[in-house]
C-alpha cells in the first residue's frame, strides 16, 4: 500500500471527525452568533465518559456498545441542554463579547472537571466499542473504524440536510439563522429551537468525541481545545451556519493538515493549516460555501 | 476626592512594598504590574478599538523573546536590546495585523488564535537555533550599566512599578484625548465611525501598535524577572487569560482591568492549597460575573459627555 492513499485515508478519517465536531460550531453559530468555545470540552467529555460507562455496559453482551453509545450521546445532550441554560440563556441581550467569555469560562469547567474526576495523564479509549480490523479493497486495506466514521459523516449530513430542509423544527432553525428577530415575530419558539440545535450539536459532538478516542486509541482532557478550535476553523472554511460546509471544511482542514504532516513536516502542520485559513479569509470572507452577507446599518 | 484618595494610597503602598515583602513577594508584585501591563495593551485593542483579539500573547512573547535573543546571542547591552524589543513587536503588528483588520468580529478572533498559535509553534520548531524551542531561552542577564544591575529583582519591580504607573497615566489622558474619541465611536460602531470620517482600519493599526509597544514592554520586563523565556507563557492559554481579564473586568475600564488582573494572577498565590481547583474555579466565576455582570466588574462610564446632552439618563 503506497504512501499517497494511506495519508488519503488518514487525512479523510481526520477531516470527519472534524466535521462531527463542526456540525455543533456552525449550527449555533447560525442562531446565536456564539463561538461555542465549550463544545470541544463537551467532545472530550463524551470520550471520558464512554471509558467509564463502556466496562459497565460489557455485562449486556454484544449490545455492550449500542448501549454505551446511547448513554454517551444522551448523557452529552443533557449537559448541553443545561449549559445552554445556564451559561448562555441569561445572556442573550447581553453584549456579544460577554456571551464568548461566558463560552470561554463554561469551557474551563468542563475541562478542568474532566481533569479532576479522570485525572490529568492521557487515558486509553476502550477498544471494544468500535468493531476492530480491516477491511481489504484489491491492495489497499482500510480499517473498519475509518470506514465506520467516512460513512456516519455522510449518513449524519444527509439526515441533517434533510432534516433542517424537510421537517417544520428544521425549518424554524433556519429561519432563526436568517433573520433572529424576525423569525422570532412570526411565531418561532426561540427558546424551544435553540435547545433542539444544542442537542443535536451536542449529540453529533459526543459521537465524533468517541470516534476520536476509538482512532487515536488515547484521550487527554485537554485535548478539546484543539480538536474544538480546528473543527470551528473547518466550519468557516466551508461557510458559517452551512451544514455540508462544516463536513467539506472538515475534510479540507483534514486532508490539508495529514498532507502537510506527510509530506512536508508534522512540527510545521498547524502553521500550514492555519496559514490556510488566513489566506482564505482574505480571498473569500464567508468560506467556500458561505452565502454573502451583507452589512445591515 | 475619595478616588483621589485611593489612588495616593495605592501609589505610597506601592512605593514602600518592596521594605516589608520578602523576595517571593517582591516578584508577585512585579508578575502583577508586568502582567497587568499585558492585560492594558490588551484592553486598547479590544476595549477601545473594538477588535477581537485573542491572540494577544503574541505581542508579549515578541518583546520576550527578542530581548532574550538579543541579550543571550548577540550579547547586546540593557537598552538596545530593550529598545528593540519594544519598537519591533509594533512593526510586527503592523505586518501581521494589516492583512486581515478589515475581516468581521469573530472571523478575526479566530485568525488570531490561529496566527497564536503559529507563534508558539514557530517558538517550539527553534527555527536557526535562535528560540531555543520548548524549553525557550534562559540565562537572560543583561550586563550591569553604570552600577545598575538590571536583574535585581527590587530594580525590576520598581522599573515595572513606573512603566505601569506612566501606563495608567498615560492611558487615562488618552481616553479624553482626539484619538481617543475617535476609538471609543469604533468601538461603538465601526461603520458609523467610518461614515462620519474615522478612517477605522488606520485608527485599529494604530492601537494595534501601541498595544503591541505596551505588550512589548511587558515582554521585556517579564524576561528580566524571571531571566528565562519559554513557548507555554505565550500559549493561546494565556492570550485567552488576558482576554477574559479585560471582558471581566469591564472593557475600557483602568481600575477593572487592573483587579481582573489581581483575581487572575495575585488571588492564586494567597490560595496555594488549591491550586488543582483553581481553574475549575475561575472557570464558574467567569460564567457567574458575565451573567450577573454581563458589562464587566466594573463598566467604563464614558464620563467626557455633558450630561445634558442626554437628558441626564445615561
Amino acid at each position: 500500500m503506497d504512501i499517497f492513499s494511506q495519508q488519503l485515508i488518514n487525512g479523510l478519517t481526520y477531516g470527519s471527525l472534524l466535521g462531527f465536531i463542526a456540525l455543533g460550531y456552525t449550527m449555533v453559530y447560525g442562531i446565536l452568533n456564539l463561538i461555542n468555545f465549550a463544545h470541544g470540552d463537551m467532545v472530550t467529555l463524551a470520550a471520558f465518559l464512554a471509558i467509564t460507562i463502556a466496562p459497565l455496559a460489557v455485562a449486556a453482551g454484544t449490545l455492550a456498545m449500542i448501549i454505551t453509545l446511547a448513554a454517551v450521546v444522551v448523557s452529552v445532550c443533557i449537559i448541553a441542554i443545561l449549559l445552554e441554560k445556564i451559561a448562555y440563556k441569561p445572556l442573550r441581550a447581553a453584549p456579544r463579547l460577554s456571551l464568548i467569555v461566558s463560552a470561554l469560562g463554561a469551557g474551563m469547567v468542563i475541562k478542568n472537571a474532566i481533569m479532576l474526576i479522570w485525572g490529568a495523564n492521557p487515558r486509553i479509549f476502550p477498544r471494544n466499542l468500535f468493531p476492530a480490523g480491516l477491511a481489504k479493497f484489491s491492495d489497499i486495506s482500510v480499517s473498519y473504524l475509518s470506514v465506520i466514521i467516512l460513512l456516519l459523516n455522510i449518513l449524519v449530513m444527509l439526515t441533517l440536510y434533510i432534516f433542517i430542509n424537510k421537517t417544520r423544527v428544521g425549518i424554524a432553525i433556519k429561519a432563526l439563522s436568517t433573520d433572529y428577530s424576525v423569525a422570532e415575530l412570526m411565531g418561532v419558539n426561540v427558546n424551544n429551537t435553540v435547545m433542539i440545535v444544542f442537542l443535536i450539536g451536542g449529540g453529533v459532538g459526543a459521537l465524533g468525541g468517541m470516534l476520536i478516542g476509538a482512532s487515536y486509541t488515547t484521550v487527554t482532557f485537554s485535548m478539546g481545545f484543539d480538536y474544538g478550535i480546528k473543527a470551528f476553523i473547518a466550519a468557516i472554511l466551508g461557510g458559517i451556519g452551512s451544514i455540508p460546509g462544516a463536513m467539506f471544511g472538515g475534510l479540507l482542514l483534514g486532508l490539508t493538515y495529514t498532507f502537510c504532516s506527510g509530506y512536508v513536516s508534522s512540527a510545521w502542520a498547524n502553521t500550514v493549516t492555519y496559514l490556510l485559513l488566513i489566506i482564505l479569509l482574505i480571498f473569500r470572507p464567508n468560506g467556500l460555501f458561505g452565502r454573502s452577507l451583507v452589512q445591515k446599518v | 476626592m475619595k478616588r483621589k484618595l485611593l489612588i495616593a494610597v495605592l501609589l505610597v503602598f506601592c512605593t514602600i512594598y518592596p521594605i516589608f515583602a520578602n523576595s517571593a513577594w517582591l516578584t508577585i508584585g512585579a508578575t502583577f504590574f508586568i502582567f497587568s501591563l499585558v492585560a492594558l495593551s490588551q484592553d486598547i485593542v479590544l476595549g477601545r478599538a473594538g477588535v477581537y483579539d485573542m491572540g494577544h500573547a503574541i505581542y508579549f512573547g515578541m518583546g520576550g523573546y527578542i530581548f532574550a535573543i538579543l541579550v543571550t546571542k548577540l550579547g547586546m547591552n540593557f537598552f538596545a536590546a530593550a529598545f528593540a524589543a519594544v519598537f519591533l513587536p509594533a512593526l510586527l503588528a503592523l505586518a501581521v495585523v494589516t492583512p486581515v483588520i478589515h475581516l468581521r468580529g469573530d472571523y478575526f478572533l479566530v485568525v488570531s488564535i490561529g496566527l497564536n498559535f503559529i507563534f508558539t509553534q514557530i517558538l517550539n520548531n527553534n527555527p536557526f537555533r535562535l528560540t531555543g524551542g520548548p524549553n525557550g531561552i534562559f540565562g537572560i542577564f543583561p550586563a550591569p550599566f553604570m552600577g545598575i544591575n538590571f536583574s535585581s529583582s527590587v530594580f525590576i519591580y520598581y522599573f515595572a512599578f513606573i512603566v505601569i504607573t506612566l501606563t495608567i497615566a498615560i492611558m487615562n489622558n488618552f481616553d479624553n484625548s482626539r484619538y481617543g474619541r475617535a476609538f471609543y465611536f469604533i468601538y461603538q460602531d465601526d461603520l458609523a465611525a467610518a461614515s462620519m470620517g474615522i478612517n477605522a482600519s488606520y485608527l485599529k493599526q494604530i492601537g494595534f501598535m501601541m498595544s503591541a509597544v505596551l505588550a512589548g514592554f511587558a515582554g521585556v520586563l517579564y524576561a528580566l524577572e524571571y531571566s528565562a523565556v519559554s513557548p507555554e507563557t505565550f500559549s493561546v492559554d494565556q492570550s485567552i487569560t488576558f482576554f477574559a481579564i479585560v471582558i471581566v473586568g469591564g472593557q475600557g475600564s483602568l481600575p477593572g482591568v487592573l483587579l481582573g488582573t489581581f483575581a487572575m494572577f495575585v488571588l492564586p498565590e494567597l490560595f496555594r492549597g488549591f491550586a488543582d481547583v483553581r481553574y475549575l474555579i475561575f472557570g464558574i466565576a467567569m460564567v457567574a460575573m458575565m451573567v450577573m455582570r454581563p458589562r464587566g466588574l466594573m463598566p467604563t462610564k464614558y464620563g467626557f459627555y455633558p450630561k445634558k446632552l442626554f437628558g441626564g439618563d445615561t
